[in-house]
């Protein structure tokens, strides 16, 4: 491909010329404004808390970088992907960034984050960190990126309703059916349980807790866990809630968990999954529903709660950065101990060191004592930079529940095409 | 229209030097040259690109920077795509989506543009703002407000089918509370509302062009054929239709064009990449090349192929009209 790669000079060229120019009106200080700026990407829409606590870490950052500007720019979560992409392909993205950590391998992957293994190793409090997060955030076992908070999925329910029909929150899958109908008939007009039937995070819950597995892999080749009786089970039950039980709508095969969970919070359904981070969501939708609701653990089959999906973000600094040391550096200051305490709990999400989220520190919150529950039995999806291929783009598993819901396949159909889909793309070359 | 065909009589018209008249001559395609610059970068330079990026590997972002090296695949990538019998579903969605929604749109843009034709000048003037204002909302927005319609609980379709009375509901449709039924959840289901936005979006224009057509008919013609006795089906079959062939065949272009490449009222209505059994080619080729892991190489190969298809199909229409008016 030499023609575009002799061109690739004339596009630099160009793009540093338009770069003089736009420079032109600014400081001027060329050489020693190397280190004068960090640039840092931050997912979400920027709540104020959350600038005043980036605000507290540059304060902290500059103690030992007196001339170092952060500059934090927010990145809507759907956006990311996307500036992510141009970032790579332009040449100048930022220096440090936070990144879903579903999405972490993807990106290690395509050679936007740097390698910080060294860096990891020597850093003493990252040893505390949940092992679990850690492992997620590694590509052929070296490390790209460091878990900066934790978050699990659990049930929101209506306490004024389980009042109501006389039900508690249920411990087991028969507890939970039970549960949704004595509602579903108490409260005409509302669905039992706010099926999010188009989203995977909740559902592997009900996967694991049945003794069923995504996919293991076996030598060089993964093999998928669709097939098990256990994983088909778990879709029958997953399914069954709509199809069977009918405690949710026919809809919900399109719903995803933010569909859900308005569902919940406009008082259209008794249970919902969610994250302890939706909390403030919710409470924007409903402001009222802060005095009628509680939360339980995603329940097993058989009475113990369901293993929990890992999830939360990583920080990772961005590969093309001239500034690894200082953005490493940054991210140490951000990621420390009491900076991850102070800004989990502020958004409702869990610090990353066992030795924070363990103890009872939070068995006596209504809302997150729960989730601190789950956060004790997590699990993690295939470590393999080709799952973001099976999960968001072929969308496997989602359209396996949704063909099962919308009546166009059994389980037995179900499972098997989604095996066979997703074995193809582990282990495609 | 009538600047167009004067010009070229112009400088024959006048008695000039031989000299001046060749500058004369290099004039309009010296005009032409920041336009045709414009095209070249915005339009020739990335159609070049996509072309050369379907022959080539490329899954990874810093390739199109350059710092990659891009291994030649030939028509590997054409190969993958033609072979893989999604591509069945994904193709035959598109043709019989196109085909319908061209059908539809040129039906009732045509009846529309006659009815238009018919009215009086207020009525005219107010039944087309009304038209208007259906081709002037821009796409995302108009779909947004389509999806709220059908909305599983609160969307004003939903609330009409539950106004229905129960058992005429139950009788006709087997069921009576429409709360929480999935309209967008089968494919026929979806392809339906999806026809119903883009027919509803692209009407307007076809029915203003053919009122265009009809404004330049000579009222006498349709005039003396009524007096000869003939019902406006014959009218418009032996009148009307034969003086506008031109402009339907034109439209009939630009409508296949459209239809084959609709992207915006899919992804609005289908919440993204996701609902894969839906898929038509444009809306397969953004989810291959952008979605993670990115596919760049195998995104331009399906959108050359969309325009190969494109280029076949609109070619051997304009042939057969360009025929027809031949033997006519």
């Amino acid at each position: 491909m030499n023609r575009w790669k002799r061109l690739a000079p004339v596009t630099a060229v160009v793009a540093s010329a338009a770069m003089v120019l736009a420079g032109c009106g600014g400081s001027g200080d060329d050489e020693a404004a190397d280190n004068s700026k960090l640039t840092v990407w931050m997912m979400g829409e920027g709540s104020e808390a959350q600038t005043a606590f980036l605000d507290g870490v540059e304060a902290e950052f500059k103690k030992k970088h007196p001339d170092t500007d952060v500059v934090v720019q927010y990145i809507p979560w759907l956006e990311a992907p996307k500036k992510f992409q141009a970032a790579l392909a332009g040449g100048e993205g930022p220096d440090v960034t936070e990144l879903g950590n579903t999405e972490t391998q993807g990106w290690a992957a395509q050679e936007a984050l740097a390698d910080v293994t060294a860096k990891f190793a020597a850093w003493p409090e990252g040893k505390d960190i949940l092992p679990d997060l850690v492992r997620n955030a590694q590509l052929d076992g070296k490390q790209y990126g460091v878990p900066w908070y934790a978050g699990v999925r659990a049930l929101y329910y209506r306490t004024d309703w389980f009042a109501e029909a006389g039900v508690k929150p249920p411990t087991n899958w028969d507890e939970l059916v039970a549960a949704a109908k004595a509602v579903q008939a108490k409260k005409p007009g509302t669905y039992g349980i706010a099926l999010p039937g188009n989203s995977e995070l909740p559902f592997y819950s009900f996967l694991w807790g049945a003794g069923g597995e995504i996919a293991i892999q076996q030598g060089d080749t993964w093999k998928s866990g669709y097939t098990s009786p256990q994983a088909q089970q778990a879709v029958k039950f997953w399914t069954d809630l709509v199809t069977v039980h009918k405690v949710a709508p026919p809809a919900a095969a399109g719903w995803n968990e933010i569909d859900a969970r308005t569902q919940f919070a406009t008082g259209k359904a008794a249970m919902a999954f969610a994250g302890s981070w939706q909390a403030g969501a919710i409470k924007k939708d409903n402001p009222e529903i802060e005095k009628v609701w509680g939360t339980f653990p995603i329940p097993g089959p058989d009475g113990k709660p369901a293993p929990a999906f890992a999830g939360g973000s990583d920080v990772a600094l961005w590969q093309d950065s001239k500034k690894q040391d200082l953005a490493w550096d940054y991210l140490t200051v951000l990621l420390s101990k009491q900076k991850d305490k102070e800004f989990a709990s502020s958004l409702g999400f869990f610090p990353v060191y066992s030795d924070l989220v363990g103890g009872g520190e939070y068995a006596n919150d209504k809302i997150m004592a729960a989730f601190a529950t789950s956060l004790q039995n997590t699990r993690l999806t295939p470590l393999t930079p080709k799952w973001v291929e099976v999960s968001r783009t072929k969308t496997v598993t989602q359209a396996m529940n949704s063909s099962v819901i919308k009546g166009q396949k059994t389980v037995e159909q179900a499972t098997a095409d989604a095996a066979a889909e997703m074995e193809s793309i582990l282990n495609a070359k | 229209m009538t600047t167009l065909t004067q010009a070229p009589e112009t400088p024959a018209a006048r008695e000039t030097p031989a000299r001046r008249r060749r500058r004369v001559d290099r004039l309009p395609y010296l005009l032409l040259l920041p336009c045709l610059a414009i095209i070249g970068v915005l339009l020739l330079w990335p159609l070049g690109q996509v072309v050369a990026m379907s022959f080539f590997r490329l899954d990874n972002v810093r390739q199109l920077r350059g710092d990659r090296d891009w291994p030649w695949v030939g028509l590997g990538n054409y190969a993958e795509i033609l072979g893989d019998p999604f591509f069945r579903t994904v193709l035959r969605n598109t043709v019989l989506f196109a085909a319908a929604n061209v059908a539809l749109t040129m039906i009732l843009g045509t009846l529309v543009g006659l009815l238009l034709n018919r009215l009086g000048k207020r009525m005219a003037t107010f039944v087309a703002s009304c038209v208007m204002l259906a081709w002037a909302t821009p796409a995302l927005t108009g779909t947004i407000v389509w999806k709220w319609l059908f909305d599983d609980t609160s969307g004003l379709v939903t609330w009409l089918f539950n106004a229905l009375p129960d058992g005429l509901s139950n009788a006709l449709f087997g069921r009576a509370d429409w709360t929480g039924y999935g309209w967008f959840n089968s494919p026929l289901m979806f392809f339906s509302i999806l026809t119903l936005v883009v027919v509803w979006h692209s009407f307007p224009f076809i029915a203003v062009s053919v009122l265009a057509g009809l404004k330049s008919v000579p009222s006498e013609l349709h005039e003396a054929a009524r007096v000869d006795g003939a019902g406006p089906w014959k009218v418009f079959w032996k009148i009307t239709f034969p003086l506008l062939r031109p402009v339907f065949g034109i439209l009939v272009v630009l409508s296949t064009i459209w239809d084959f490449k609709v992207f915006t009222q899919q992804f609005v209505l289908a919440g993204g990449t996701q609902d894969r059994p839906t898929f038509m080619l444009s809306i397969y080729s953004y989810a291959e090349a952008f979605s993670p892991p990115p596919k760049y190489g195998l995104g331009a190969a399906i959108a050359v192929i969309l325009t190969l298809i494109l280029l076949v199909v609109t070619g051997l229409y304009v042939r057969m009209v360009l025929k027809q008016e031949e033997d006519a």
